[in-house]
């Protein structure tokens, strides 16, 4: 595998990322932490849901690498993770690319097989 | 930004729509084009079962080291020469690919291809949440596909 497959070495842990933004909830919370590293029982309380529901959500964007947590203070607050988002934009760009050259080919196929100079 | 929650490329082509169709569904004519640069796809590593529900998987060749990766989808709506749309259910919980062949009446066809699922989900987050840095790649990106 190398960045020929780009597509590929990053389909898992995208599709973590991508199941976790499918979420409006985990949206919101993403959208809150936006603003401000938050702790849980600040996250519940906009959402009003209880903290065992909004910590649920929050493993989720943590094992998809969006939020970090603290492991020192004890209430843990949660940060934005930017950085993975960015692979995430990085991975849509290269899937465009993949079309580009792909229509870049069909034109110079479409050209042969019309016999002309593309 | 249009907010529509779609990743969107255009490309019009020299040919008419029912060339384009059959370049994008028959084995023979994808094995020109489809594989990533630096990569082939032979003709005998594409299946193609043209109806809704019937399979469309390609098996990709790295040229470099001959490694491989295999596509695997299932067509939703076959509808030549206006509309193709295929899934793949392995892929981020399910990506929508659905290309629109408009005949611009003039020779050429405006090949729309629209992908959905990753963007949706990628757009709301990034305009709701604001991240800048990657909101700025996203705008660049967006002006490559409008441009």
């Amino acid at each position: 595998m190398d960045r020929v497959w780009g597509v590929a070495v990053l389909e898992d842990d995208l599709s973590l990322v991508f199941s976790a933004l499918a979420d409006p909830t985990r949206r919101a919370i993403l959208e809150h932490l936006a603003g401000g590293d938050a702790t849980v029982s600040q996250l519940a309380e906009p959402f009003a849901m209880s903290q065992q529901a909004v910590s649920k959500h929050l493993k989720v964007l943590e094992r998809a690498r969006l939020i970090t947590r603290s492991r020192t203070a004890q209430s843990r607050p949660c940060a934005l993770d930017t950085a993975h988002l960015d692979t995430a934009a990085e991975w849509i760009a290269r899937h465009r690319q993949v079309w580009a050259d792909r229509h870049d080919r069909l034109d110079a196929h479409l050209a042969a097989l019309q016999g002309r100079s593309s | 930004m249009s907010g529509t929650g779609e990743l969107t490329y255009r490309r019009v082509h020299r040919a008419p729509p029912e060339l384009l169709f059959d370049c994008m569904t028959k084995p023979e004519h994808l094995a020109h084009f489809w594989g990533p640069t630096g990569t082939t796809t032979p003709v005998e590593n594409i299946t193609v079962d043209l109806r809704p529900g019937g399979a469309f998987e390609t098996t990709m060749v790295n040229d470099a080291d001959g490694s491989t990766y295999t596509m695997r989808a299932v067509y939703v709506e076959v509808r030549r020469p206006d509309l193709l749309v295929w899934i793949e259910p392995e892929v981020e919980g399910g990506m929508r690919t659905s290309v629109t062949f408009t005949d611009l009446g003039d020779g050429r066809t405006e090949v729309t291809t629209h992908q959905t699922n990753v963007p949706e989900a990628y757009m709301s987050a990034q305009a709701r949440a604001g991240f800048q840095t990657s909101l700025d790649r996203f705008d660049a990106y967006l002006a490559r596909l409008t441009s």
